[in-house]
């Protein structure tokens, strides 16, 4: 289980207006709004049971209790019906308030799940360039913490918020009805509060965000620190690591510090409010009691009403930076539903008889604003040809792997397998004729047998000959389950040598005439080195190849061999034409030769 | 290691660790709680002034002046709260937060002096949950947990004295569905807490899902299987959904449950209090006066079940912490160390060195020795190289008389000595959030830009630097420009070159970098190796050219030693790897 603490939130922008933006939410809010409206009618049955239980206090009081008027077996009687009447009312707001909260959980969970399912369905789509300008970490925090956001609106927000405004609403009216000039004056404190809350939750808002953003450094630091240890210890960093530490430290706390004072100030000043709202209903309202003006009932009435009416206040502000911050995740998340991929959308052309021939045609490309990576490149592979790129980092090996797969589209020219823009070709049919062995393996936590068919159709007789010709058998044996053993997340752990060799299982499984193989360079032992490239060698046979190459052990036996430099080919041809010639290649070679260099 | 169940020892240590905690800061935590009870008081004294302006004004003894009076008392003491309360938040949860603080230090400080047997044990994970997580529920417990403990005992402490002495009998009524309810809430708040554990649990493997998706994007689009990933997607997430709605469930018990029982502790007032007044056993003042203390208990009594369970997690938490604290190195200075007497040349002797790092890495038996000029180390995964490079630089601990540097057993040494004579590029190159700059000189703070800018040069990633839009100043990591597995590697290679360290150990740290690259270092290391000791494992041969002695590990043992010739001769090992990457036919077809 690993946690990413690269926290990422950006501020809003300015695209999407609140409207707009509330009309897409509802989209999603539509399917579940009889849930949605339940939630709200229990509430309002729970709400209007427990107001009525000091009301049936008061009614035994003055009923039965103090009424020496009459017997005391009715006396008795009446209190057991009201007591009655009180049991089943708190049972009622009991089960009421019970499935309230759990619909309403659930329809919040349903929403979310719908909006979860869209957003990584549609980040699948984008193409490669996106993937380039979008950290990972970033696009998991959309998924989960952004998500996360707004369903804390929906379950802790939209229904209280509705009962909150609905309860002061009437509590106003009532106001009002009973005595319109102090209700005014009650209603002048509105503004007041208005102003508070809206400043609290944005000094709250903006202080969360900088806490956030402290404990992500913090936990960062320390996650870099328990990783690197030997590192620190060997260099003697200690001592300034903790100096680093100490202030990532001080400054959370000071940032925490901060928001208890924003909080201490504005929380309490909110009951001070409400509490000077007592002050003046006793000063003025007393007066006008005084005056015969109102009676004793309604100024009890005003105290008691406006303790209710002040109790959502509080919780109010919190409300309000909760939607806010839901907005923000709202905005964020709706931007990405708004990407269109970069690259045009796919033909639908298939390839009769595929026979695997390649070809760039005066091919430019360049990554996002970088310069060209190919320049005017042209290269033709027939079908059934081995060929093998070399060359150092950054020259473009790489490049031409992800243009085949279509990851990437060319500024100019085209590239085409047997005579067909990639373009053109149907995805799912070019994902067939293609065959990408990727440096760094990714295990579904799933069967063996799952992770080489990757769900695709594939017979008993091919998925035998394919674990034959990438060297699985082997490590199979070691197994018990062989094939329906489980790997990956919670399953047995492979090996990086292992992982290749599956990897490999995975892209013949598919049964493709072209394979693309990026060679990996992490350390593997060359025992399994070794094994690799025996099952490389069964794996390329009769099927066109093309390997990018960091290793020169495997490129010999190629057809051809191409060295590339910044985006051109500088030298081309079969290993022995290429020693021959004595140029970038064969200087390669012998460098690489053990216990030949040292002059 | 890190102890789940709370025992006596550990409360014991809990304990005086929070004294001791809370020492510094007694006078505040008091100032503190004097403002908290100043609420109470004054909260539970405003209701009588409104109660004396009803009752004067109903009884006709109202004046302007009074209720101005009255008036001006009551916003008076809706002040006094205000500074309270604003006393009490900063005080106590300031403190809270400051305690949180120093334990944050104290484990990254022990954190700092632990070996690497611990981080073997313990993850990275599991370390940052200590220092989020569990500090999180600790100082949750010590801040608005004590607050609300503090407030609901003296709450409920106050109302039951008086109800107690108004009619000890009815008290006895209006508590008995109590116990009921502490009942419940402790075996609610035990599968909240099991729920709640599960519900992150999906989370995490909802998010992991995710990560690993978007990292294997080409792979996702390359075999086409979005669809199927957005199935298997939708599978977790449902997972989380259903995990999330029995959460709700319980949940959605505990709270109403707890304002039930306060219905019914009402109720039993209303009835036998009722039945009380009715034949005469109590006043109705003492009736009214039982139903508002009742009111006043609402509170307390659904703040008490989360309490406990704060409490509790936070003891939990604050037990692991402990544990991780009080943990003590396995490599300790000597009481008396003997001073490393600076040579020109360092020797390095391993003498029947016997390992058991966990995990099956292990040394059996190893013995050799390594001045200037370089050793080369080969042998296939899981022979035992890095644990040896580990021993070597001082991060392992070792027992004594089987590692000696310059003749001195270096249990006799002082470690941090010891280690400063080595640089180590480790096999997974960990670099820090920073600039490269400050990477590099990670290894020597003081060293000047042209002494990093030639350590660079000689690790071949100099041109690859300036190339970056802010050159030297370049951050890199998360926030930063994400590097290449070969570039990673170089820039560790050259912090290590920075060090200018008598020893260096390159533990396979050349791996992701390209042939020709490697080849171009190699050459620049050339003269490094013959003026330093140096110890190069690698599973290329050709880095190993300049070796004067190259050694066969496997298994944890040396299965032989020698020059390359030799080792072609008598190493079976040594010479089918050496053949495969000449790309000898031979080589090819050997098993």
């Amino acid at each position: 289980m690993r946690h990413n603490f690269g926290y990422f939130e950006d501020d809003r922008g300015a695209g999407i207006t609140e409207a707009r933006l509330w009309r897409r939410i509802m989209v999603y809010v539509r399917p579940q709004w009889r849930s949605i409206v339940i939630a709200i009618i229990l509430t309002q049955v729970v709400v209007a049971a427990s107001l009525t239980l000091p009301w049936l206090v008061r009614e035994a009081l003055d009923r039965f209790i103090t009424a020496t008027g009459i017997t005391t077996a009715v006396r008795f009687a009446g209190l057991e019906r009201l007591a009655l009447v009180f049991l089943v009312l708190a049972l009622i707001a009991f089960i009421a308030n019970f499935f309230q909260v759990v619909i309403l959980e659930r329809s919040g969970q349903e929403i979310m799940h719908r909006l979860r399912h869209d957003i990584f369905a549609h980040l699948l789509g984008l193409d490669l360039a996106f993937y380039d300008k979008n950290p990972v970490g970033r696009l998991v925090t959309r998924l989960s913490n952004d998500i996360q956001n707004m369903h804390e609106m929906f379950t802790s927000v939209i229904v209280s918020l509705f009962n909150d405004i609905l309860r002061m609403t009437v509590i106003l009216v009532l106001l009002f009805i009973m005595n319109p000039l102090l209700a005014a004056i009650m209603l002048a404190l509105l503004p007041v509060l208005v102003v508070i809350i809206a400043l609290f939750s944005r000094l709250a808002r903006r202080v969360f965000r900088d806490i956030r953003t402290a404990i992500a450094g913090l936990n960062a630091f320390i996650q870099e620190s328990v990783n690197g240890m030997n590192v620190i210890r060997i260099f003697a960093a200690e001592g300034r690591n903790r100096k680093r530490f100490s202030r990532l430290n001080a400054d959370f706390c000071r940032r925490n510090l901060r928001q208890i004072g924003i909080f201490a100030f504005f929380m309490p000043l909110i009951e001070l409010c409400a509490t000077v709202a007592v002050a003046l209903i006793i000063w003025y309202g007393g007066g006008r009691v005084m005056r015969g003006m109102m009676t004793i009932g309604t100024l009890a009435a005003f105290l008691h009403y406006i303790r209710l009416f002040f109790q959502p206040v509080r919780e109010l502000s919190q409300k309000y930076s909760i939607v806010q911050s839901a907005m923000a995740s709202a905005e964020r998340l709706f931007a990405i539903l708004d990407t269109v991929p970069g690259i045009t959308p796919a033909g639908s052309c298939t390839i009769t008889a595929p026979a695997g021939a390649v070809e760039f045609s005066k091919v430019t490309f360049a990554y996002g604003d970088n310069p060209p990576v190919l320049q005017d490149f042209s290269l033709t592979i027939k079908a059934g040809e081995t060929v093998a790129v070399v060359g150092a980092t950054g020259s473009g090996k790489t490049t031409l792997i992800n243009l085949i797969e279509r990851f990437y589209q060319p500024r100019t020219g085209e590239i085409r397998i047997d005579g067909v823009n990639v373009g053109d070709i149907d995805p799912g049919l070019l994902s067939r004729y293609l065959g990408l062995v990727l440096q760094e393996v990714i295990l579904l936590p799933a069967t063996v047998r799952e992770n080489i068919t990757l769900g695709r159709e594939v017979d008993d007789a091919l998925l035998a000959r394919v674990v034959e010709q990438a060297q699985l058998l082997p490590l199979l044996a070691t197994m018990p389950q062989g094939l329906e053993t489980r790997v990956g997340l919670g399953g047995r752990v492979l090996s990086v040598g292992e992982e290749q060799l599956l990897a490999l299982a995975r892209a013949l499984a598919g049964d493709p005439r072209i394979f693309l193989l990026d060679e990996a360079t992490a350390s593997i032992d060359s025992a399994t080195e070794i094994l690799i490239e025996r099952a490389i060698a069964n794996t390329i046979a009769d099927r066109t190849a093309i390997v990018v190459a960091h290793r020169l052990s495997t490129v010999r036996h190629a057809d051809r061999i191409l060295v590339m430099d910044q985006g051109k080919i500088i030298e081309s041809g079969s290993h022995d034409e290429l020693m021959a010639k004595g140029g970038r290649y064969a200087a390669l070679i012998a460098g690489d030769r053990f216990c030949v260099s040292a002059p | 290691m890190i102890p789940d169940p709370l025992n006596r020892q550990a409360r014991t240590v809990n304990r005086r660790l929070i004294q001791s905690l809370f020492r510094p800061y007694l006078p505040t935590v008091i100032a503190g709680f004097i403002a908290l009870l100043g609420v109470d008081g004054l909260q539970l004294f405003i209701p009588r002034v409104i109660k004396a302006a009803v009752d004067d004004l109903g009884h006709g003894l109202a004046g302007p002046a009074s209720l101005l009076h009255q008036g001006a008392i009551i916003a008076a003491m809706g002040i006094g709260v205000f500074v309270c309360r604003y006393g009490w938040r900063r005080l106590l949860l300031g403190t809270s937060r400051r305690i949180e603080r120093d334990i944050r230090a104290r484990l990254y400080d022990a954190i700092l002096g632990l070996d690497a047997p611990f981080f073997h044990k313990n993850s990275p994970g599991e370390i940052i949950a200590l220092a989020s997580n569990d500090l999180n529920a600790v100082q949750m417990a010590l801040g608005m947990g004590l607050v609300a403990l503090v407030d609901a005992v003296v709450m409920t402490l106050a109302c039951i004295t008086f109800m107690l002495a108004m009619d000890p009998y009815l008290t006895l009524m209006a508590v008995l569905p109590l116990p009921f309810l502490a009942l419940a809430t402790a075996f609610l708040s035990r599968r909240i807490h099991y729920h709640f554990n599960s519900v992150q649990k999906r989370f995490a493997d909802l998010s992991e899902f995710g990560r690993r998706s978007f990292a294997a994007i080409r792979l996702v689009k390359a075999t086409n299987i979005a669809a199927r990933q957005v199935r298997d997607f939708d599978a977790v997430g449902r997972g989380y959904v259903d995990e999330n709605i029995s959460l709700a469930v319980v949940q959605g018990l505990l709270f109403p449950l707890s304002v039930l029982v306060a219905a019914l502790c009402l109720l039993m007032v209303l009835f036998f209090g009722g039945r009380l007044v009715i034949s005469g056993g109590i006043s109705v003042g003492s009736f009214v006066a039982f139903i508002s203390y009742l009111f006043m208990l609402t509170w307390p009594m659904m703040a008490f079940g989360w309490v406990v369970n704060l409490f509790q997690r936070g003891m939990a938490s604050l037990a692991r912490i402990m544990a991780v604290i009080a943990t003590r190195p396995l490599i300790v200075a000597p009481a008396v160390a003997v001073a490393v007497v600076p040579e020109s040349e360092v020797r390095i002797e391993v003498r029947d060195l016997r390992v058991d790092a966990g995990a099956g890495r292990l040394l059996d038996g190893v013995s050799f020795t390594a001045g200037r000029g370089l050793l080369g180390i080969v042998g296939p995964t899981g022979a035992g190289k890095s644990v040896l490079a580990a021993v070597m630089a001082r991060v392992l601990p070792v027992d004594d008389g089987h590692y000696f540097i310059n003749d001195v057993d270096v249990n006799r040494l002082d470690p941090g000595d010891c280690r400063a004579l080595f640089a180590l590029v480790p096999q997974q190159s960990l670099l820090f959030a920073d600039t490269i700059h400050n990477n590099i000189a990670f290894a020597r703070p003081d060293a000047g830009r042209d002494e990093i800018e030639a350590a660079a040069k000689t690790a071949a990633i100099h041109a690859e630097i300036m190339a970056m839009p802010g050159g030297y100043e370049t951050i890199i990591g998360e926030r930063g420009v994400s590097l290449s597995g070969g570039q990673k590697q170089r820039l560790a290679l050259a912090r290590a070159l920075v060090a200018g360290r008598p020893v260096l150990i390159i533990d396979d740290g050349l791996a992701a970098v390209d042939t020709a690259t490697e080849q171009r270092i190699v050459k620049n290391l050339r003269q490094t190796f013959r003026s330093r000791t140096c110890i190069v494992i690698s599973h290329r041969l050709a880095v190993l050219g300049e070796a004067d002695t190259i050694i066969v590990l496997e298994h944890g043992r040396i299965s032989a030693s020698g020059g390359h010739e030799e080792l072609l001769a008598v190493n079976s090992y040594y010479a089918r790897v050496a053949a495969w990457q000449n790309g000898a036919e031979e080589g090819r077809n050997a098993p």
